[in-house]
Order: structure tokens, then sequence, then C-alpha cells
């Protein structure tokens, strides 16, 4: 159980405090409401780009991690196709100084041309490094325009090209940063061992002033639902075959999502599973699968991704799979399965929430689902799933005209 | 606005409060360290082996490694990762130079079950034929497409030049290795490090005093007898490598010095040198390379402790075509450091940091034992933290130039590349 408090400033600011009286930490998470969905189709990558402007300095000040640092902390962010999270560490007795820094880069940024400059290199570096310089390195770049053909999601948040970052302009940047970064966009959770009047009081100094906004309104282009298999074949120098099955599944709200995460847990999320057992283990068509979601707030994705074993042809690898597929969704998984299942759940949360920092996220993640207290909810979820549950949501994604399969052929340059 | 104009004052560190873990004595020289206060349901057990890469030739002990869980006369690999997984348990097999460690991860409800499955899979492991050949299949393809990665190919090749005397540490996995392997040599590596291997238990968890003894009768007899034996001295071939990757669109550098560990006089002083020249966000080659020129997502260094030794390295990814402009602002940086004495504000800064890293890292018992064993490994304890606190707190401007006139001489770095094709010059030109 993870106790908190939330209260909210004038202009719009949500905060939630968790009181943590063990730690000798602070930790300051914003969570603000934009991510690669909310980007225009031709300037794609751009929250991420944003989320590395965010530290070449604010309106005031000059550096953000300079200070923070010589006050004994450290920082990072994060960008996903739905969120932009930036999260401070710090000795608690500083955590004025992480108000003083957070406050002043949502009042305004310091928009220098040179950061810009710099960080449109790092972050070309960066797409290089993650997507282009690894063997299946760009395969998402591939899957995601492959699955979805409206919604946004049908780009990385690296963005689709890397001219989309080149092409980044000062004007972009301000127009985005007025849109997205302002008080009535944004969520934060204080942690750490404070009391509720003192945080209070921190945070109306800090954020109090600055200037309220309309929270920009969400009008993303919805994605029709699938009716036809769809399958893509693209050729790269790599050591072997490799596929992507990408399954739609429903939003992050739903009461569908933890019965579908836990469908993909019994398809492929250990070596007793489903998917693992048969095709890897017993058949040795594989060499690796598995399968896991996207966790998208928006309709996600059931993927199931693998390599083939040398001289096995996609067509044995894709029999065997919809054998497993067919099988889940005509027979009741056993309730030893289903038991295994919620264990491996329960274990990966209790370790989940000793963290401070992942805690102050998780808090700012589920208020921006409607409730901080979610995060408290998540496990009695997980419990009340039973066979007919997986069954039923099984029979419903798991067909092939909602599957979008894309192919990595391996071929030698 | 004058309120933001002027940063909040800062509250210098107040006193850390150690926890130090319980110590149970398995046999004189084989420990259990155990800490108890975890204000939750989790436990953590972790068997340390003498069974790193440096033991047996250059594959089986990651083989043997790999195939601990692969099933035993009475069970198969699925029946026991079934059992395993039904406790809600997580299992981590790593393998190091100079140990393998195999962690488990449940809830305490669940240890004492999940801690003999185990157990027992672990002595009873039969080395089955089709688990040795579904074991190289799924190595070899690993191998393939992590030798597809600069990064991978840089560091093999670095540990080649940086370990040179050493036959033991330098040696790499290459493809042939995996075409076969003997059932017998194994299990010989199996019975050898691991059933007489274990060298360290550490439990975290808030778990009844008598479990801690029923837990050392069940491994008690893994326990090593006699010592390891480890090298105290790395010599590595100084000087430029290039290994071409064709189409590579980023160079991989690592670059690096045999150096100390925490039992030299240096190191505390050294650390800090080190966390100015790359081992921050603010740091020299930080600011430079990614800040200032672009040419990066990201540059590091830092120094690797082994049981006797240690080294210094730098390493990142960057551009192909600013690979050479690259290693010219990391000499630079290294003479800056060399020939001007580090700015004040600049030291205060990362003395602040790094006090707080020292917080951050007793942080909660899991955090507080990987800090307690860090320095338990060199013959220290949690006195050694005060004494890296003072270290910070008193370190002068000129210290910084005395270390870094010391140690970071260019000409003795084993410099390794890894990317398209390059010139190379004898010697890269500053």
């Amino acid at each position: 159980m993870i106790e908190f408090e939330r209260f909210s400033l004038q202009n719009g600011l949500k905060v939630i405090f968790h009181k943590d009286t063990t730690t000798p930490l602070a930790v300051i998470n914003t969570l603000y409401d934009v991510g690669a969905r909310d980007e225009d189709p031709e300037k794609t990558g751009f929250a991420h780009l944003f989320e590395h402007l965010m530290f070449g300095g604010s309106v005031n000040i000059a550096d953000f991690d300079a200070p923070l640092q010589h006050a004994g902390g450290e920082s990072n962010a994060f960008t996903s196709n739905d969120i932009t999270n930036y999260y401070d560490v710090l000795p608690a007795q500083n955590i004025e100084t992480a108000l003083w820094l957070e406050s002043d880069r949502m009042l305004s940024l310091g928009f220098t041309p040179k950061s810009l400059e710099t960080q449109r290199s790092v972050v070309i570096e960066e797409f290089k490094q993650r997507y282009l310089n690894q063997p299946y390195g760009d395969v998402w770049l591939k899957l995601r325009p492959l699955a979805y053909h409206a919604h946004p999601y049908q780009w990385a948040t690296i963005g689709k090209e890397i001219s989309h970052i080149e092409e980044a302009k000062m004007e972009d940047v301000k127009a985005f940063f007025h849109k997205f970064y302002n008080p009535s966009n944004a969520i934060i959770c204080i942690a750490g061992n404070f009391k509720l009047a003192e945080v209070k009081r921190l945070v109306e100094k800090w954020y109090g002033d600055i200037p309220t906004k309309m929270k920009p309104a969400r009008i993303l282009t919805a994605e029709l639902p699938q009716m036809e298999f769809r399958e893509q074949i693209i050729e790269r120098n790599v050591p072997s075959d490799a596929f992507y099955y990408a399954f739609k599944m429903s939003e992050r709200k739903s009461a569908e999502y933890y019965i579908t995460d836990m469908l993909s847990d019994a398809l492929g999320r250990d070596k007793s599973s489903r998917l693992y057992t048969s095709v890897q283990k017993e058949q040795k068509l594989v060499t690796e699968i598995g399968a896991y979601i996207t966790g998208s707030l928006d309709n996600g994705l059931l993927v199931i991704s693998g390599k083939l074993s040398p001289d096995v042809t996609f067509e044995d690898v894709d029999a065997a799979i919809w054998k497993v597929l067919n099988e889940i969704q005509t027979e009741k998984i056993s309730s030893i399965e289903l038991d295994r299942l919620k264990n491996k759940i329960k274990t990966a949360k209790a370790f989940q929430e000793q963290g401070l920092l992942n805690r102050a996220m998780n808090l700012a993640y589920f208020e921006l689902l409607g409730d901080a207290d979610g995060v408290n909810q998540e496990a009695i979820l997980y419990e009340q799933i039973q066979p007919e549950h997986i069954l039923a949501i099984a029979k419903e994604i798991l067909q092939k005209t909602n599957c979008s399969l894309l192919k990595v052929k391996a071929i030698q340059s | 606005m004058s309120l933001r104009n002027t940063a909040p004052a800062i509250h210098p560190l107040q006193k850390i409060n150690f926890v130090e873990p319980q110590i149970f004595d398995i046999t004189p020289t084989v420990k259990l360290y155990w800490m108890q206060p975890v204000p939750d349901e989790t436990m953590r057990i972790e068997f340390h082996f003498d069974a790193g890469t440096i033991r047996g030739n250059r594959k089986i002990a990651g083989f043997v490694n790999s195939l601990l869980l692969s099933g035993t006369a009475d069970k198969t690999s699925t029946q026991i990762n079934q059992e395993l997984d039904g406790l809600g348990a997580y299992l981590d097999q790593e393998i190091a130079q100079e140990l393998a460690i195999v962690s488990l991860y449940c809830l305490k409800e669940n240890v004492e079950k999940a801690v003999a499955i185990l157990v027992n899979a672990i002595q009873e492991v039969a080395f089955h034929e089709h688990e040795i050949s579904d074991m190289l299949r799924e190595k070899k393809q690993q191998f393939l497409v992590s030798s597809e990665k600069v990064s991978v190919l840089v560091r093999r090749a670095f540990q080649k030049q940086l370990f040179s005397n050493s036959e033991n540490y330098n040696r790499q996995l290459e493809l042939t290795d995996l075409e076969d392997v003997s059932v017998l040599d194994l299990k010989r590596f199996h019975k050898e490090f691991y059933l007489q291997g274990l060298r360290k238990v550490i439990v975290v968890g808030d778990i009844e005093p008598a479990y801690i003894d029923r837990l050392i009768d069940t491994v008690g007899a893994w326990s090593k007898l006699g010592t390891c034996e480890f090298e105290t001295d790395f010599i590595n071939i100084p000087g430029r490598l290039h290994i071409e990757k064709k189409d590579a669109v980023q160079t991989a550098i690592r670059m690096g010095i045999p150096l100390f560990n925490k039992t030299h006089e240096d190191f505390l002083d050294f650390q800090i040198l080190q966390t100015i020249f790359g081992d921050y966000f603010g740091s020299r080659l930080m600011s430079n390379i990614r800040e200032d020129k672009g040419y990066t997502y990201g540059i590091g260094c830092g120094v690797a402790e082994s049981n006797n030794a240690g080294y210094f390295i730098v390493s990142t990814e960057v551009g192909k075509d600013v690979a050479e402009a690259t290693l010219k602002e990391i000499k630079k940086e290294m003479d800056l450091l060399k020939k001007e004495l580090v700015p004040q504000e600049e030291l205060d800064l990362v003395k602040n940091y790094l006090l707080g890293q020292i917080l951050k890292s007793a942080d909660g018992p899991n955090a507080m034992i990987d800090l307690y064993m860090a320095a338990h490994l060199h013959g220290k304890d949690f006195e050694y933290y005060n004494q890296a606190i003072q270290h910070i707190q008193n370190i002068s401007q000129a210290r910084i130039l005395e270390l870094a006139n010391k140690y970071l001489n260019w000409d003795n770095f084993t410099i390794v590349t890894a990317g398209t094709k390059v010139k190379l010059n004898a010697k890269i030109r500053v």
C-alpha cells in the first residue's frame, strides 16, 4: 500500500505527496501530459527532442544540471508515446534546489540557439546508436506504421526519420513549450520524509506564481478497427530471421488491459510460458521467443517476437505459433497456470515498490490515468482475473485479421 | 522575480546511518551476510561461486552457468522453471571474470520452497545432451547478434589488449567454441567450481533467524575450501587498435589502463578526479563531447575493480565521421587536467555531487548491503565510506592536478575503436 496526499494549486498544477520516513533522499517527479502521440506528423520526434532541451537552461537559470549536482542530486527524464517524465533525486534537506529548478523550467525555458543546435546533434547520435547501429534496431520504426494507419502511435518517440529532427526550428520549439508545458498539463509527485504542510508551503512558494493556461485539448485521429491481416518483409544484414506479430489490444484504462497483460505473460513472459516451452524448448524452431504488451494509454499492441533457428522457415514457425494461439482461445487455462502468472506479478510488484523513485513515478502516472490510488488497486485487478476472462480476451484479439506481422529476412551483404 | 534569480541555500550532508549486515560463518572463509531490516515481504538471496570465466577453459564457465537449471535425472528444465515460477520466484544467473552469481528474488512466504528447488536443481544438474545442444544453438545465435554491435566488438578486443599478460583474463569466446563441448568437462567444472566453489551467500529480507541456520545447512557443503587465486597485476598493450565493422554509422571507442582498487592509497582521490573527468552528467567529457560538440549520445569513464587489481576505462559511441576528433578531445581534456588546476567552483560541485551519491548508494537495505559488500571485498567495512567522505571534503585542487599527472598519461592507454574503416596513422595527431 503506497500512502499519499493530493492537492492542487490555483494555476491547475496537480501535486501528489508521498511520505517516506525511512529515506534521507527526496524525489521530485514531474510528469507532463505530452508525448510523441501529440506531435505533428510532419514534425515527429519533437516531444523527445524537447525533453533534451529542458536541460539546456531555463528563463532565470543558465544551467539545469550544475545547481542540482551542487546540491548533491541528479536528474534524468524519459519520453514515451504518451508522456514526458522528469525526475530529480537529491538529499532531502536540499529539496528546494530541485523545486527552484523544476518550477523555473515550467515557467519558461532559456531557448538558446546553442542548446537547440547541440541537442539536435545529440538526438541524431541517439537515433543512430539505438535504432540504426544495432542489429534489428529499426524494427519498431517499421512495425508501428504497419500496425497503426491513422493513430500517431505509427511513429516512434525518436521520430519517423532523422530529417524531422534536423529541421527542428526555434519557433517550433517555442510553440511546443507554450502549448504543452504549463501547470495545468503537469502532475508533480514529491516523495520523502516531509510534512504535508511543509510540502504545500514549498510548492506554493515555487510554483504558485506560474501563470495558468488552459490544458491543451487532445484530439487524436482514432485508429479504425483492423479488419485484415497485414504482413511486411524487410531484408536486413542480420544473423538470423526474426518475426514480430503485433495484435491490437485495449486502451490502458480498460479492465481488459490487465487481462491482456496476463495473457501475454501466459504466452511468453518466462521459461514456463506456452510459446517458450512449445515453440522453443520442444520444437526447437526458434532460439528466442517472447510476448509482451506495449502498455500504451490508447489502444496498444500485444507483441510476439523471436528469432528463427537455423534452417527453419517462417512457415514452420508461423504454424507452431498459431497452434499455441488457437489452444489458448479454445481451452481455459488451468488454475495452476493462472496462479503461477499471478504469483509472478505479485513478486514483481513488491520489488518495484521498494524504490522511492519508482513509487513517485507510479503515483504520478496513475494520477494521469485518473487516480493515484490506482497504483494500490492494480494488485486486486490482477487477483480477480479468472480463466474465462483470459479465454475471452484471447478469442477476441488473437485473430489473424487483428494481426500485423513484420518479418526480418536475414541477408548477407 | 528576485526569488528565482538566487539559488536556495545548500545544506551539507548530514551523517549517513550505515546499517551493518549480520555475518555468519559457514566455514572460516565462507560467510553468509544477512541484511534483516527490510520493511516489506521481499527476499533476495545470492550465491557467489568461484566459477567466473577465468576458471576452466575459454568456454566452459559460461556453459555451465547457463546450464545450471537445465534439469536433473528426475526433472526437466521446464518442470524446474514451472515450479519456481509457481512460487513467483525470479532467477538471475550472471557470470563475470572472477565469479558467478545465482540470485533469487521472491516473497518471504515462498523463499524456503524456492531455495529448496533451486539448490536441488544446481546440486543434481544432469547435463542432458539435448539441453547442451539447445544451449549451444541459443548461444551461437546470441553470439552472432552481439557480434553485429560495435560496442561488443570493441569490448572484446579491448579486454585482449588490457589483460595482455593473462590468458585467463583476456580470452574471448569464439564461434568455433560453440560447435560442441564435452559433457565430462562440464561435469568436472560443475563439481569443482559450484559444488565445491561457494564463496559467499547474501540474504536480504526479514526472515526468521532459524531460517538462516537452515540455509547454511542446505548449502554449507558447497563451500570452497582454501583460497582463490586472482591476478594481481594487469599489463596492457598501449596504443591504438581498430576493429573494422562494415557499414557502421557509429564508431565505438574504449580506452583504458590497468589501475588499482580500494586497497590503494590513491583510490579515493582518484575517484574524485575521474568523476570530474567523465563520470557524471556535468563532467569534462560530457560537457565537451556531448553538450558542446554533439558528437555522442553519451560518454563516460569509470574504475572497475577486481579482487586483487583494477583498471580505468573511458567509453563512448560517436558518429563515424567524428571518431578521430573525439579521441583528440579526450586527449585534450586529459591534458587540461594535468596542466591547469580544476576551478574551485567545479571541485565544490563535484564534492557535493559525490557526497549525494554516497547517500543515495546507502538508501534502503538492498543498496546498503551492496555498498557494504563492495568495501568488504577489499577487506574494509563501512568505516571506509566515512573515510571517503573525509577525502571528498578535504581534497584540494593541487591534489587533483598531482593525480592527473600521475595516472592520466595518454601514451600508457590502450585505445580500441570499432567501426567503419579508418586510416590509422601511427599516432593520433593532436
